[in-house]
């Protein structure tokens, strides 16, 4: 089946993010580890010194239970975090939504992408821009599509709005690089490496970008 | 100068300039040339000259509001483009078609393809030197144009398709007429077999001119007849279908020599085809009605971004619609066929000579306003 | 290519005129400068049921310096401005525009509030005789346009006009 072909050889990509996101957690849990130890070395010594009286005990138990509890309260919402779904491709509902993968991606890793999926032979649908004003970022939408067998392939990608920028497929995917001309017509989105990045749709001394939200004439 | 075209001072070329004013350009197209004598050396499009604002519009109207500006990005097959934007808008807000409706869509949407391939035949043969296959082809389609005007109320820029339905019934002058049409249609194809298509001067021009691998087609996202003459079996209606495609029995010619000759021949087959599946519609047409029983009063489509694609004339037609809950699209992005077909022009046509350039031009079957939208 | 004031002739010679009129009147040479969905229309006009050719408009030149009238069939976009104004230019007097559908005369539906990229009719910087409404106008009310330019070029008109009862 194409669609799990292609899901599991993007997900490739998503592997070094991962590990980038594990690493502070684990950098976290220590951190909580060491204290714990701290704490009850702390209460060992204390209930060394005092000797076994049993309130002593009973408050360095209680001590120890209390350090062990938040440390446990902090261990069960990273576990509560754990079963959300991990990043990688999501497959979506086809009748609904029109398409069956997507994949949200950070800029660099575009370019690997692209060619992950021109060895599988997909061809390129289109590029576009949606700009979200809000939250102050431009996101960029790539649609793949595959001529043997119906599988169509979202890649989006986000970026900063005041300093756009996003590697070009346009050595891979010749066609992207009028898609890409026209995006950086209409949203300012810089392709980093396009050999004439040019105004495409709109006079070529034209320096405005028309479709963001707070474009005036 | 840009980076495109860098100028050797060794090597004794010129730049041409073709249009935006020229009697071979469907529209407005300019093509930068740097031209060897009659070889191309390099040809770059330059568009720009007809761009509407489609996009933005589909920001600033409501939804209902945008459907005349689908008539006019491709005019020639215009009801295709009000059948994308319509599907999208219904896949992304959940509204049920019923199913005479959709029938008369599938019957006006292949007539307008009848039409819109007639006209790129006249076209096409008028910018080899043929003029009089241009008179007989636009005699053919004022037919297509009475039957349709009887129905939608206009001859060429079509707004005739609405959210859940369609807004015109057809009536028996209709369907008697376009069983005429059909039959005097199938006596013609013929004559153009024998007067254009086994034309010795015409397969001298065509034939093996404007070569394009599938490799190419893949790597620029050609589709419909462009990549249908280069062996790639793609049709939307087969490969994805919508609407009630399925239910009709049809071919889907495919020709391998990627020439332009290859491509002339998969839209004269698909004529053909198309009179094949609109006299299956008609023998099924079944009796009901063409708007849904609950009336669609306030299309409000939930949030999210959707796709939907359909077979236009030229290509795989696909709108990506991003919709964020109120009565205008947040973003609507119109994918068309014919700019992902012309950006091949510039590969395609190295080392060509000017009247084989302008051969495969035609063979592309470009509407310039569908490409700047 | 500035604007250059055409002198009106010293001697009037009446007849003389009024025949080069008819002349003029009577065979219009289009040029072919279709840049929309206008320009179907233009073309079936030319075509064999309505025949243009008829009225002595059937030669469309493409070359501007071999026409008389220029049919703006389309919306102009602010990047074509600049190409439309030197064709005008360069087409030799007497000369005439005829403004051909919703786009040519004042824009069309592509006018919204913020709109950048055309221009709001071709009379914003062409002398425009002859003004066809219609989106796209039908090949009979192409026709009617031609014969009006006819009557303002000759002062009467060739075809009685059609009158609803």
């Amino acid at each position: 089946m194409l669609l799990a072909k292609i899901k599991e050889a993007l997900s490739s990509l998503y592997e070094d993010i991962q590990e980038t996101q594990e690493a502070p957690a684990a950098d976290d849990a220590a951190a909580v580890e060491a204290e714990a130890t701290v704490v009850e070395a702390a209460a060992e010594e204390e209930t060394a010194a005092i000797d076994t009286a049993p309130v002593a005990a009973d408050a360095a138990e209680e001590a120890q239970a209390k350090e062990t509890a938040p440390e446990q309260e902090d261990a069960e919402p990273e576990e509560a975090e754990e079963p959300q779904a991990p990043p990688g491709p999501k497959e979506t509902d086809y009748k609904a939504k029109g398409y069956h993968l997507d994949v949200d991606l950070p800029p660099e890793k575009i370019p690997e992408a692209a060619e992950i999926l021109l060895r599988e032979n997909f061809f390129i649908e289109s590029i576009t821009g949606v700009d979200w004003i809000d939250e102050q970022q431009l996101e960029a939408v790539y649609d793949f599509n595959h001529f043997d067998e119906l599988c169509r392939v979202v890649i989006r990608t986000r970026t900063d709005r005041d300093n756009p920028a996003i590697p070009t497929i346009s050595h891979i995917y010749q066609g992207a690089n009028w898609h890409e001309r026209e995006t950086h017509d209409f949203f300012g989105i810089k392709f980093t490496g396009h050999p004439n990045l040019e105004p495409l749709l709109l006079p070529e001394d034209a320096d405005f970008h028309p479709l963001l939200k707070d474009f005036k004439a | 100068m840009n980076g495109l075209l860098q100028q050797d001072v060794n090597q004794e070329t010129f730049t041409l300039n073709l249009g935006p004013q020229h009697p071979a350009t469907h529209g407005v197209l300019r093509v930068k040339l740097v031209m060897d004598g009659e070889y191309i050396v390099e040809a770059e499009p330059v568009l720009g000259y007809i761009h509407r604002m489609h996009e933005k519009m589909g920001e600033n109207r409501t939804w209902v509001k945008f459907l005349p500006n689908c008539g006019r990005m491709d005019y020639l097959s215009a009801l295709s483009y009000n059948h994308g934007y319509v599907a999208a808008v219904e896949r992304a807000a959940g509204i049920e078609v019923p199913e005479r409706a959709e029938y008369l869509r599938v019957i006006t949407v292949e007539l307008n393809r009848i039409s819109s391939h007639l006209l790129w035949f006249g076209a096409f043969v008028l910018d080899l030197g043929g003029f009089t296959p241009l008179l007989y082809a636009f005699d053919d389609r004022e037919f297509i144009l009475d039957l349709l005007e009887s129905v939608t109320g206009s001859r060429l820029t079509y707004c005739y398709f609405r959210f859940g339905g369609v807004y015109n019934d057809i009536d028996d002058a209709f369907i008697a007429g376009t069983r005429e049409f059909i039959k005097k249609q199938r006596k013609r194809m013929p004559m153009y077999d024998a007067l254009v298509t086994k034309n010795i001067i015409l397969i001298k021009r065509l034939k093996e001119i404007g070569p394009i691998s599938k490799d190419m087609a893949i790597r620029y996202g050609a589709t419909g007849p462009v990549a249908r003459g280069s062996g790639i079996n793609y049709d939307v209606r087969k490969n994805e279908p919508y609407s009630v495609y399925p239910e009709f029995d049809f071919d889907v010619p495919v020709y391998e020599e990627g020439d332009s000759m290859a491509r002339y021949m998969v839209r004269m087959d698909e004529i053909e085809q198309s009179m094949r599946i609109i006299e299956q519609a008609l023998d099924k047409l079944p009796e009901g009605d063409i708007k849904p029983k609950k009336a669609v009063k306030l299309v409000k489509p939930e949030k999210g971004d959707y796709y939907h694609a359909v077979e236009a004339a030229r290509g795989s037609f696909g709108v990506r619609l991003v919709s964020d809950g109120t009565n205008t699209a947040y973003r609507l992005k119109l994918r068309s066929p014919t700019y992902s077909n012309l950006s091949l022009y510039g590969e395609a046509t190295k080392g060509m000579l000017l009247p084989d350039a302008l051969a495969l031009m035609g063979s592309l079957d470009l509407v310039i306003p569908e490409i700047d939208r | 290519m500035g604007n250059e004031v055409v002198q009106p002739p010293i001697i009037h010679f009446d007849t003389l005129d009024k025949i080069l009129g008819l002349g003029r009147a009577n065979s219009l040479w289009p040029m072919t400068f279709g840049l929309a969905c206008c320009a179907i229309e233009m073309m079936a006009t030319g075509a064999a049921r309505f025949d243009l050719a008829r009225f002595g408009a059937e030669v469309f030149r493409p070359s501007p310096r071999q026409c008389d009238v220029m049919i703006v069939a389309g919306t102009i976009s602010k990047k074509m401005e600049p190409a439309v104004k030197t064709l005008y230019d360069q087409m030799p007097e007497p000369k005439w525009v005829i403004a051909m559908g919703n786009c040519a005369i004042s824009g069309g539906p592509f006018v919204f509030e913020g709109q950048y990229g055309i221009v709001e009719g071709a009379d914003k910087f062409l002398p425009v005789d002859v003004y066809i409404p219609g989106c796209p106008p039908r090949p009979e009310a192409l026709i009617e346009g031609i014969l009006e330019l006819e009557e303002k070029v000759t002062g009467h008109r060739r075809w009685p006009r059609v009158e609803a009862k």
